[in-house]
């Protein structure tokens, strides 16, 4: 469980214990902490490296004269890398178990299926690869569907199977039920995204981009070996590639400024303030959720408190 | 072998401008079919199946692209022992549709057989290649049934019925024609 370090120390400061803790993180794991700090990330990092050389020694002395914030986001760094890392490492030993829950911890730390690192050496994998794969297109179930007599496909494949074929189940031939009531079995599908993660994105890519050259593919599997390293680089690319889009506005907006009047100097010193006051809310919009969840988890933890107390009153007086 | 090809190719499988293998049948000539032609989702299962076939191929059969169009396919089936088309080699061509697999391939003998469910011009009659067929189904299944309606003919559905007429009346008589005609066209 994640559990911020700003949090654990306000939680000691109100004298919590371990339990009413562990009570609150259930209240406030809802709480997108996590995806917020990345985002504001992206902004904080803006300011700091500019390309016009004329602004660069006036700016660069709010970076110094706010230490913990570069501080901490070079923290943050590090901690993704070093867990991207870890993920590579588990899945070349360990079960299938942990990979499963390594992948989840990802998805939902990055919100995507495409950073979770490939299993190896499962030796049940080609038995899953050919029991999950549909009968009708040869390849891992993409939106698994399953039919009352048990048998699953991809849903567009039984689709079109049962207006192509009639309505009957492709591999027992039982009468299935319209097409139109198909459904996607989640557990099953889930499964597969877990367990076939690159083979899902490569569908998932194919089918949004009518037109992909059919080296894709092969490309896409011969990187299962140092997947790792790529999803390391390419998110460092799109980063800086954000950066980059954003600089570009932040000097189109000053030069907007420029025009209008004001002598350079003056221009630093709104700069300055400007980004002072960036760098005011973004913290403190950061500081301001988590006293939020606090108080939240608090007024919780006292209504349930109140209900148990009342509880035990109503216990004796009757 | 020439082929007459039966019935319109599909739009996809035409001229293959960048046919990398060569014209093999099997093994030599099908590694280069991976990096040429369609992306259609017919094309891929059809490559899927080509793979599977040559990694695991049903007992006396083998099936392979014609030349560098995926969508037509020649086969070979082994006479299995045992029956008057021993040690026989029939060639057999497939035709997949643009829509497989929701659509059956045409599957037609090129080498003359002597048997009740294939008529003169090669046709066969087999439940699963006209009504019966299912997606599910693959060329490997097929291969697999049209070897066991040689070893086993059916003659509740004919489709030649003088050959099911003396299958039915006269049994040696007919296997002594059978084994003749694999000796003559069938090595």
């Amino acid at each position: 469980m994640l559990l911020s370090p700003g949090f654990r120390s306000a939680a000691a400061m109100a004298g919590w214990d371990e339990e009413a803790l562990l009570f609150a993180t259930v209240v406030v794991e809802d709480t997108p902490v996590r995806e917020s700090r990345q985002h504001k990330r992206r902004r904080l990092r803006t300011p700091l490296s500019t390309t016009s050389t004329r602004k660069r020694a006036p700016r660069r002395k709010p970076a110094v004269s706010i230490p913990p914030v570069v501080l901490r986001l070079d923290d943050d760094d590090d901690d993704e890398e070093q867990t991207a890392d870890r993920g590579g490492e588990t899945t070349n030993k360990e079960t299938e178990a942990a990979v499963a829950v390594d992948g989840a911890k990802q998805i939902d730390k990055q919100g995507s299926l495409s950073e979770k690192a490939p299993i190896k050496g499962l030796p049940c994998m080609d038995r899953l690869r050919e029991e999950l794969s549909c009968a009708i297109c040869l390849e891992i179930c993409f939106e698994p569907s399953t039919t009352p007599c048990g048998h699953s496909f991809c849903i567009k494949c039984l689709k079109s199977a049962a207006n192509k074929c009639g309505k009957r189940c492709p591999k027992c031939r039982q009468l299935i039920s319209n097409a139109r009531s198909c459904t996607i079995n989640t557990v099953l599908w889930n499964t597969v995204q877990l367990l076939f993660p690159e083979e899902v994105e490569a569908r998932k890519s194919s089918s949004a981009v009518a037109a992909t050259p059919p080296g894709g593919k092969t490309q896409s599997s011969s990187s299962e070996q140092n997947n790792s390293n790529t999803n390391i680089s390419s998110r460092s690319i799109r980063r800086s590639a954000a950066q980059a889009s954003s600089q570009v506005t932040e000097r189109d907006t000053r030069s907007f400024r420029r025009r209008i009047g004001p002598s350079q100097s003056e221009d630093a010193a709104m700069a300055l303030r400007l980004q002072r006051e960036e760098f005011r809310v973004a913290f403190q919009g950061s500081r301001e959720q988590q006293l939020r969840a606090l108080r939240y988890a608090r007024a919780n933890l006292r209504a349930a408190a109140s209900m148990t107390v009342h509880g035990r009153l109503r216990g004796r007086t009757t | 072998m020439s082929s007459t090809s039966t019935g319109s190719l599909p739009p996809g499988a035409g001229g293959g401008g960048g046919g990398i293998g060569g014209s093999g049948v099997g093994g030599v000539g099908v590694r280069g079919w991976l990096s040429a032609t369609s992306v259609s989702s017919s094309g891929k299962r059809i490559k899927k199946e080509m793979l599977e076939l040559n990694a695991d191929p049903p007992p006396d059969c083998s099936a392979g692209p014609k030349g560098d169009n995926l969508y037509h396919w020649v086969s070979t089936i082994i006479g299995p022992q045992g029956t008057p088309y021993e040690d026989g080699i029939f060639f057999l061509d497939i035709v997949f549709p643009c829509d497989y697999p929701f659509k059956p391939p045409k599957v037609t003998f090129k080498t003359r057989i002597y048997h009740c469910n294939v008529d003169s011009a090669g046709n066969l009659n087999l439940d699963i290649l006209k009504d019966g067929w299912s997606p599910a189904m693959t060329i490997s299944k097929v291969l697999l049934a049209i070897r066991s309606i040689i070893t086993n003919p059916d003659p509740y559905n004919p489709e030649s019925s003088s050959i099911t007429q003396l299958y039915l009346t006269d049994r040696a008589k007919h296997d002594e024609i059978a084994a003749e005609w694999t000796r003559r066209f069938a090595r």
